[in-house]
């Protein structure tokens, strides 16, 4: 295999990767909020992504306004998700929430399904069709916009965590609840904020990838591959999340180079399962010891 | 009350076949074996509080080796398929269960989901023992001299192996296993301090788990008369969850009525398909939210086994 084919591989599986990147972000945040994992997550995104591919069919909007639109849906969605089931479950335990939100998925999925039926939708791209030429070797423009449309948002999204209140607020309340309650966080505000960030996040995912994979009820299922990317980089670290992504991307896109066909798809379950197995707290993870 | 309640349901269920149409036998012995596949996942996740969302593939390994089996020696008697189906199931219980040991709560859950797509996976790539997307037609079921062809012959083989299946159940919580799951289910660490080795039991449930879906898996395999890899998609998984959610976590009487309330739900919304997740989804929600301890908390005390 040539040099050129190889890089050709690997800028694609960075494209995917910084995709499986934040829809991890977008777990982690909710996780580190919440302690539950939300599987509702890929539904979320799934949905704004639609109501953003909505106003641009119904409308005729710009690109740029599309994303706006489809943020904004998921902004709403996670707020009410939050505010009318999540916080009346405070109370319960992580397995209940998660069961809630597996409920959620499929309410979420067959209701765009019954709005916008299970077919699959072209999606536009922000970007061009024309591959763009590095020296010898030529990429697909959507690669590129999608690598660097994620490396801006996370980096915003390190921006918010390092330097601004709320984000200050979201990684006292990871690190301990009841310690930050008592500087006088609101906690209940942070759960709010992680909902409609992790939404926010999945949106722009979800607009990113929807021109390369179709726009389909089914498009949620990218969330399995964000949780493996996840748990790969260590769960409830969010570079460990980024650093999970992009290596599950480029693993996904090689691994067929060498492997047979037949186990192409079941690569990033048998990699889940592996690293489970092996170092559980994950790459960047810390094992995280229990009090008796 | 709980005597004269149990000889009129035996009775009942045993007069079955001669009192409803044939499609309603068929229907009854699909939620029995549902009931089986929520009592197994109930005694691992009620009971050890370990949440599988793999059960699927488990069900899809007891239907295909009951089948590939059924196929390629078909002298062998039901019963001795049932369990060999029910042991190469165990078997992948525990090579899946040991590894997870370490595990707990979400990782197990998405180790387990991951294991459920492994499963259908390899059943498409295998085509040469499996038939890849094709499917099997599962040959009739042979007891001796009988040829267990018709609706009630299956009903009457799933009934019978059911009532084994609940029996044993009932009376695990009785013996030392059980009770030692028992204490588990109420505090993993209290338990470990009485001695209960916590890492062998969560394993032996595991097993045994796998035990009663791989059973039902070849039970399905015989009702139904055919299977192909979609039938084992992660929305069974699913739906064995919202069984054991809905009915009652760590509740036998209640993994059986949830298996029942989930089979006929789908068999009246068969032709609203697009609502019946809608409707599923809601139900997870409301009894997460309004009933947490499911049907089963809502049931007569009679019916609750002795604990």
């Amino acid at each position: 295999m040539t040099t050129t084919a190889l890089v050709h591989v690997v800028v694609s599986g960075l494209a995917t990767g910084s995709i499986y990147a934040l829809v991890a972000i977008s777990l982690v945040i909710i996780y580190n909020a919440t302690r539950t994992l939300n599987f509702a997550q890929g539904e979320m995104l799934m949905i704004s992504t639609f109501v953003g591919w909505s106003a641009h069919a119904a409308l005729r909007l710009p690109l740029p306004l599309v994303l706006v639109v489809a943020v904004a849906a998921a902004a709403g969605l996670g707020w009410l998700v939050e505010r009318l089931i999540i916080r009346h479950a405070i109370a319960a335990t992580h397995f209940d929430v998660l069961i809630i939100t597996l409920g959620l998925s499929l309410v979420l999925r067959a209701a765009a399904g019954l709005v916008w039926t299970h077919d699959e939708f072209p999606f536009p791209s922000f970007f061009g069709g024309r591959p763009v030429v590095l020296g010898p070797v030529r990429v697909a423009p959507v690669s590129l916009g999608i690598i660097g449309g994620s490396l801006g948002l996370m980096l915003a999204l390190a921006a918010l965590f390092r330097w601004t209140r709320l984000g200050r607020a979201m990684r006292a309340v990871a690190q301990n609840q009841r310690a930050a309650r008592l500087m006088g966080v609101s906690v209940e505000r942070v759960y709010s904020a992680s909902w409609v960030l992790a939404a926010v996040v999945g949106a722009i995912a979800g607009v990113l990838i929807a021109p390369v994979i179709f726009l389909s009820s089914k498009m949620g299922l990218v969330a399995i591959n964000g949780f493996t990317a996840a748990v790969l980089g260590g769960f409830g670290s969010l570079p460990g999340a980024v650093v999970g992504g992009m290596l599950l991307g480029v693993l996904e896109n090689l691994a067929p180079l060498w492997l047979p066909a037949g186990i192409k798809h079941s690569v990033p379950f048998l990699l889940m399962i592996a690293i489970l197995v092996l170092r559980p707290s994950g790459m960047l993870g810390r094992v995280r010891q229990r009090k008796v | 009350m709980r005597r004269a309640a149990l000889g009129a349901g035996s009775a009942l269920l045993l007069l079955w076949p001669f009192l409803v149409p044939r499609y309603f036998v068929f229907l009854t012995s699909l939620v029995v074996v549902n009931a089986i596949v929520a009592i197994g996942l109930n005694l691992l996740s009620g009971y050890t509080n370990q949440l599988s969302f793999g059960h699927a593939g488990f069900f899809a390994v007891g239907a295909y080796v009951a089948a590939v089996l059924t196929l390629r020696a078909p002298g062998v008697p039901v019963v001795a398929t049932l369990v060999l189906a029910g042991l190469a199931t165990a078997l992948v219980g525990l090579a899946l269960g040991i590894p997870c040991l370490r595990l707990e709560g979400l990782y197990l859950a998405m180790a387990t989901l991951a294991f459920g797509f492994v499963v259908v996976e390899a059943i498409q790539n295998l085509d040469w023992l499996t038939r890849g997307n094709d499917g099997v037609a599962v040959p009739t079921a042979h007891l001796g001299p009988l040829a267990l062809a018709s609706d009630a012959a299956k009903y009457y083989l799933v009934l019978g192996v059911g009532a084994l299946m609940v029996a044993a159940a009932v009376n695990i919580t009785r013996t030392r296993t059980g009770r030692a799951l028992l204490a588990i289910r109420e505090s993993e660490i209290a338990a470990q301090a009485s001695g209960v080795h916590l890492a062998a039991y969560r394993t032996l449930a595991f097993a045994v788990s796998a035990f009663y879906t791989g059973v039902a898996g070849g039970l399905f395999a015989f009702v139904v008369g055919f299977i192909s890899p979609d039938a084992f998609d992660v929305f069974l998984s699913v739906d064995f969850v919202a069984m054991i959610i809905i009915g009652g976590l760590g509740s036998i009487p209640g993994s059986v009525v949830g298996a029942a309330v989930i089979t006929l739900l789908y068999d009246w919304l068969a032709a609203f398909q697009n609502y019946r997740p809608l409707l599923f989804g809601l139900i997870l929600i409301g009894c997460m939210l309004f009933m947490p301890g499911g049907i089963a908390s809502r049931m007569p005390k009679w019916t609750q086994q002795a604990q």
